[in-house]
């Protein structure tokens, strides 16, 4: 699903990610661990082809991204999820309207986003809120609909960055257990970015370590020291 | 497409002052254009009526009275150089006709005047109007011919006025045109940028840079739009109370009231303008943005 080889990531003259090399396969639940600046979310971002490597490549779904043409990338990026720490909603939109954005830029019928918004809303337990904009949710609630915007589309990769870096200890593990039933549900890839140790060892899953851009560690049942 | 339109529309709906601001240049820019438009159509009109008039009208001695042999000798010769429309001649008895028509209102100027005292003449039309004066030379020549007059000054007066209208208005109306695109641009340009976390959200959804682009180049369409209807509006508005000056300025020459096909004509020709500079501005502006 994700191979990256000798990926390599500068900002001028940080390196962001040193030839990293990790291959995550389809259906697999990852966490991807490490301190701040440890080139988490530069990983995630050559995922999406929201940067350009410098060095090395990035397979998604047997696809380069290096050979990627600018035209294709919108239709691309439409197979990925992505859920964020500042959770990047549209404050002039309510909850269902974010939520169908990614099936709006699909040009879906407005019949089938409807009833696909229904069932993401109610995977994430927001069906009643529909109706709300973002001013007028908490944080969990703002990463819920953070998540069912990612899995509406149905993605077949789910790409999360410290998405439980803004909420609470209680409101982080009920997202994360909410990641980990959609998993189950969906069979999507998942990869979580976060430096939430407690999370991460409430779950036997891989880890992939990360520690100023190199990986330190790849363990397919591992725990966040 | 309706989706974009609806997006464009509650952000004019949004951002009142940046509305007014580009519906006024876009309308002062589209009145402008009318006016000139309307003095060039109307010139261009005054010309061609000036020449599809008898241009040229010699006039024989009061004492000569041509033979209709001689006429139509005259009229096959004039034919035969292929720079004639049209060849007429007025007797003496039309003259009088004529005369009585246009001075039926004043009698005393009727009692005093006989088909004797009144010459006979040529209307002689051309094709164009600048073989006027190889007419005019070859008619003097004439037997009997006593006065030869044409309307060359006229029409090269309004020639020259036509052109100068032309140019004068199509040089100004060019450069409104560009400034009010750069105008269009210039706000267009800000909203794009004051929504850059919508349009990287848009992007990271998998939104095609056209999907993006679309409810910005309909907010300029609409700018120009509405632009086009108030300049119309207005500009008709000055015309029809114009009226009453335009017809005594122009006494005898028919071309007013001006149609309205006419004027629906240049109302389209107005919201096609419009729309083409206001979506060119939201082409640009926002392309500049997505490509960045």
């Amino acid at each position: 699903m994700v191979v990256a080889e000798d990926l390599t990531k500068k900002f001028g003259s940080l390196v962001a990610l040193d030839k990293v090399n990790v291959a995550i396969n389809a259906g697999e639940f990852v966490f991807l661990t490490g301190p701040s600046g440890s080139g988490k979310t530069t990983f995630l971002r050559l995922i999406i082809r929201d940067l350009k490597p410098d060095g090395g490549k990035v397979q998604v779904n047997d696809q380069d991204l290096n050979g990627l043409p600018s035209k294709k990338l919108p239709l691309f990026r439409r197979n990925i999820g992505m859920v964020y720490q500042d959770f990047k909603l549209l404050n002039d939109l309510s909850v269902r309207e974010n939520v169908a954005l990614p099936l709006e830029v699909r040009g879906v019928r407005s019949q089938d986003i409807k009833s696909a918004v229904n069932i993401a809303l109610e995977m994430v337990g927001l069906d009643k809120k529909d109706t709300l904009f973002p001013a007028q949710l908490s944080g969990g609630e703002l990463q819920r609909v953070g998540l069912a915007r990612a899995i509406v589309g149905k993605p077949k990769l789910l790409l999360a960055d410290e998405p439980t870096g803004n909420l609470d200890p209680k409101t982080a593990k009920a997202i994360v257990k909410l990641m980990k039933e959609i998993h189950t549900h969906l069979h999507t890839t998942v990869i979580i970015a976060t430096h939430n140790s407690e999370i991460v060892n409430l779950y036997n899953l891989r880890v992939i370590a990360l520690e100023n851009g190199r990986l330190v560690k790849d363990l397919s049942e591992g725990k966040y020291d | 497409m309706t989706k974009a339109i609806l997006t464009a529309w509650q952000r004019i709906r949004r951002a009142p002052y940046q509305t007014l601001a580009a519906v006024s240049i876009m309308t002062m820019t589209l009145f402008l254009a009318s006016i000139f438009f309307l003095i060039a159509a109307g010139s261009q009109a005054v010309l061609k009526y000036f020449e599809t008039r008898p241009q040229v009208n010699a006039f024989y001695r009061p004492d000569y009275i041509p033979k209709s042999e001689q006429i139509a000798s005259i009229k096959s010769e004039l034919e035969s150089t292929g720079l004639v429309e049209s060849f007429k001649y007025i007797s003496k008895e039309d003259a009088l006709k004529l005369y009585q028509d246009l001075n039926k209102s004043d009698p005393l100027l009727l009692e005093a005047v006989t088909a004797q005292m009144l010459p006979a003449s040529l209307e002689i039309s051309a094709k164009s109007p600048s073989d006027l004066k190889i007419i005019s030379q070859a008619v003097q020549r004439i037997e009997g011919i006593d006065d030869v007059r044409f309307a060359e000054d006229i029409v090269s007066s309004l020639t020259q006025w036509t052109n100068s209208v032309r140019i004068i208005g199509g040089s100004l109306i060019g450069t409104h045109i560009l400034i009010t695109l750069i105008i269009i641009l210039l706000i267009i340009g800000i909203k794009v940028a004051n929504r850059r976390d919508e349009i990287q959200v848009l992007q990271l959804v998998g939104a095609t840079p056209g999907f993006i682009s679309s409810p910005f180049i309909w907010e300029g369409i609409i700018y120009g739009l509405f632009g086009a209807v108030i300049a119309w509006v207005v500009s008709y508005l000055l015309l029809l109370s114009s009226m009453n000056f335009l017809n005594t300025f122009l006494s005898g020459i028919p071309i007013l009231p001006v149609s309205i096909w006419f004027m629906l004509k240049l109302l389209i020709a107005e919201l096609g303008v419009g729309a083409l500079v206001g979506g060119l501005g939201g082409i640009i502006a926002s392309r500049r943005f997505l490509k960045a």
